[in-house]
Order: C-alpha cells, then structure tokens, then sequence
C-alpha cells in the first residue's frame, strides 16, 4: 500500500508540474490593462478537481482494500468528494432545525449524558433532576426530529446518533473557542 | 439425503388472545386476537404456522457504534399472511376452532379461500415442490418468519437468542450481541466488539 501511495504522490506531482506550466504559458499569454490577467475560470478549476478527484478515488480504492476496524472504528465516505456546488445545495432549513435542537441547555445536558452510552429515560430522569419528566419528554422529542437522537422501540433506551455526536462536539468547540476569544 | 414434504393442515384455528410469537431484546412480532391459523407439518409433526390476521413487526435494526448510533427501529403493521416456522407448543395453546364469521371478518368467503392464500405464501417461501431435506426444519430453538409484501420478495427473520437475521427488499440485517452487519441501499456497517467500520453513507 505504500508504494501505491508513493505512485500516487508521483502522479500528483507530475499533475502539479503540469499544471505550474499551464499557469505559466497563460500569464505570458494573456495581458489585459495594466495588470496580469490570469483566467482560471470554469475550465481550469474544473481540471484541478479532476486531479484531485482522481487522487482522492486512488487512495480511496487502496483503503477499500484493506479492511481495518479500529478501536475508534473507521469511516470511508464514499460519494464525491466535496465540492464549491455542494456547499451552495445547503439544506438551510434542516441545518437551522438542527442547530435549534441544540439550542437549549437542557438538551445539551441531555447528549452530555447519552455520550456515556443509551440510557433509559429513568436514568435521564435521575441524572437531570431539574428537568420535569414531561419536559424531559418533549425535549427528546426535538432531538429525535432534529435526528440527533433515537430510541429503541423494544427497550426503550434513548441512544445518541452519530450526527449527534458530532453535533454536540462541534458545539462544545464553539463554546471553548468563544470562551478563549471572550477572555483575550 | 433424505426429502420430506411439508403439509398444510385442512382444519382453520384462530389466536385466541393477542399473542406475542417473539421477542427479544432487539425486536418483537405479535398478532392480535382472532388471526386465522393454519398448521404446517411435516410427517404429521408440527412444525409451524401460517397465519393471517392484524399484527405488528418491531425490529430495533439500530447498530451503536464508538462515534453513536446509526439506523432506526422498523416498525411495521402486519396485515397479510405470515408464515412462522418453530415455537408450535406455545402457539398451539392459544388457538381456538375458527368459524365461518371468523373468516368472514377476515375477507375471507370460506375455508377453501384461506387455505388457498395460505398455499400461495407456503409456496412463495418453500417452493411449489415442498420439499425439505435434512433432518430437522427450520431453527432448532430458534424461530422463522416470512412476511408477505406487496410485491414479490417475502420479508424474513429468524431468530435464535440474541442471534437475528432480517432480509427485507431493501436492507439485511444480521446481529449477535454486539456483533452486526447492516445493509441498506446506501450503506453497509459491520461492527464487532472492537469497532465499526461503515461504507458509504
């Protein structure tokens, strides 16, 4: 695998060059008005995602290969990379529902809670003591709609999603950061 | 090898409580009171049922991985025939003779027309030759289902204590404690005790 790596960094380099020359035979070519006018418009960045794009299907099919299940576990993402257009295709209603589900301090102490593992409600009910247990209720209910949450409909547990997880995370690291920026 | 055939029962029952026919930690199965019956054998031996009647199919086909959970319950009504292969001791204990209203209720005009439905879904699971080769059916202490959809694939679970496997057109399901493989459309999770590993999604 690491020598197909090392082929991989070759052919990148190769594309790299490739492209240095491009720039460079454009930037002579091209001058408009006072300044240097380099045109890397459409066709060009789309060529760089080529490249990139068929960098990142090589090493994604090397992974594939080799199945590893780590303590962490691991994730290989399989569609497109990302791209300008997908940043644009943004679900702003569905990011603000679950921004909204975050944004309450009972419901934050509550996937504080299931990152230790499922609970049951009782066991949310003790831990969250100055929570009524309807308004326990009530706020699962935002989190499973928002998809952050969900519940086993045997056993009833309440088990964090792995959006949630992430979720949660990001909005722990935007509290520290703000908390660092807030104290300079 | 030896080839047995498997028989339908000529003598409708129905359940005559609600019944629970699984349960364990991941899913369950239950029908309601008045569900038409009719026994499957083979060498005279019971060995399981069709049934047809309103019931429920619960399966918590959530895998909880380090990074969280991933997948929800299924949750779906029962409402056509469903064929069950094993627990036929506690089964037989709620079943009571059905009538012609019994079947009526059902949609059902006479006997010969359930039976006839029950046949089909015997045959969409079994074959039309009914034939079993082996020396014992289905799961030992272990149960079979197949639920009938709307369209051509039959919907299976078997299950075995903590051991489940669930087909359905668009997933497979397969757990034993903390060790599961997920199939849907757009991902595949495998997962044993020391991690997870997921394609796609």
């Amino acid at each position: 695998m690491a020598e197909d790596l090392k082929e991989e960094m070759r052919k990148l380099k190769e594309e790299m060059a490739s492209l240095k020359d491009q720039l460079k035979s454009m930037s002579e070519g091209e001058h408009r008005g006072r300044g240097l006018y380099i045109d890397i418009g459409n066709p060009m960045r789309g060529y760089v995602d080529d490249v990139m794009q068929g960098v990142a299907e090589g090493v994604h099919g090397e992974l594939e290969k080799s199945i590893f299940i780590g303590p962490q576990g691991v994730r290989i993402l399989r569609g497109q990379p990302f791209r300008q257009e997908e940043q644009e295709r943004v679900d702003f209603a569905k990011t603000a529902e679950a921004m909204s589900a975050l944004g309450h301090e009972h419901r934050l102490k509550i996937l504080n809670e299931l990152m230790g593992g499922g609970r049951y409600i009782n066991e949310l009910q003790e831990k969250l003591s100055e929570i009524t247990t309807s308004t326990l209720s009530s706020h699962l209910k935002v989190l499973e709609e928002a998809g952050l949450v969900v519940q086993e409909k045997v056993r009833g547990r309440y088990l964090i999603t792995i959006p949630g997880r992430t979720a949660y995370k990001m909005a722990q690291q935007v509290a520290r950061f703000l908390e660092r920026r807030n104290g300079e | 090898m030896i080839c047995r055939q498997y028989q339908l029962d000529d003598k409708i029952m129905k359940t005559n409580d609600p019944m629970r026919l699984w349960q364990s930690e991941k899913g369950l199965v239950e029908v309601d009171k008045g569900a038409l019956v009719l026994g499957i054998r083979l060498d005279d031996e019971l060995k399981g049922y069709v049934l047809h009647g309103h019931g429920r199919l619960i399966l918590d086909t959530i895998v909880e991985t380090k990074d969280g959970a991933i997948g929800k319950p299924i949750e779906k009504e029962i409402t056509e025939p469903l064929l069950m292969l094993g627990a036929t001791e506690e089964t037989q204990r709620h079943l009571v003779t059905a009538t012609d209203e019994d079947l009526a209720e059902k949609g059902y005009g006479n006997q010969k027309e359930f039976a006839a439905n029950a046949e089909k879904l015997f045959e969409r699971f079994l074959g039309k030759e009914r034939i079993h080769g082996g020396g014992y059916c289905g799961v030992p202490n272990g149960i079979v289902f197949a639920f009938a959809g709307k369209d051509h694939d039959l919907e299976i679970l078997v299950a075995d204590g903590a051991k489940i496997v669930y087909k359905a057109p668009d997933m497979v399901f397969v757990a034993e404690r903390n060790r599961v493989l997920m199939k849907r459309p757009d991902h595949t999770i495998l997962m044993n005790g020391r991690g997870s590993f997921i394609f796609g999604e």
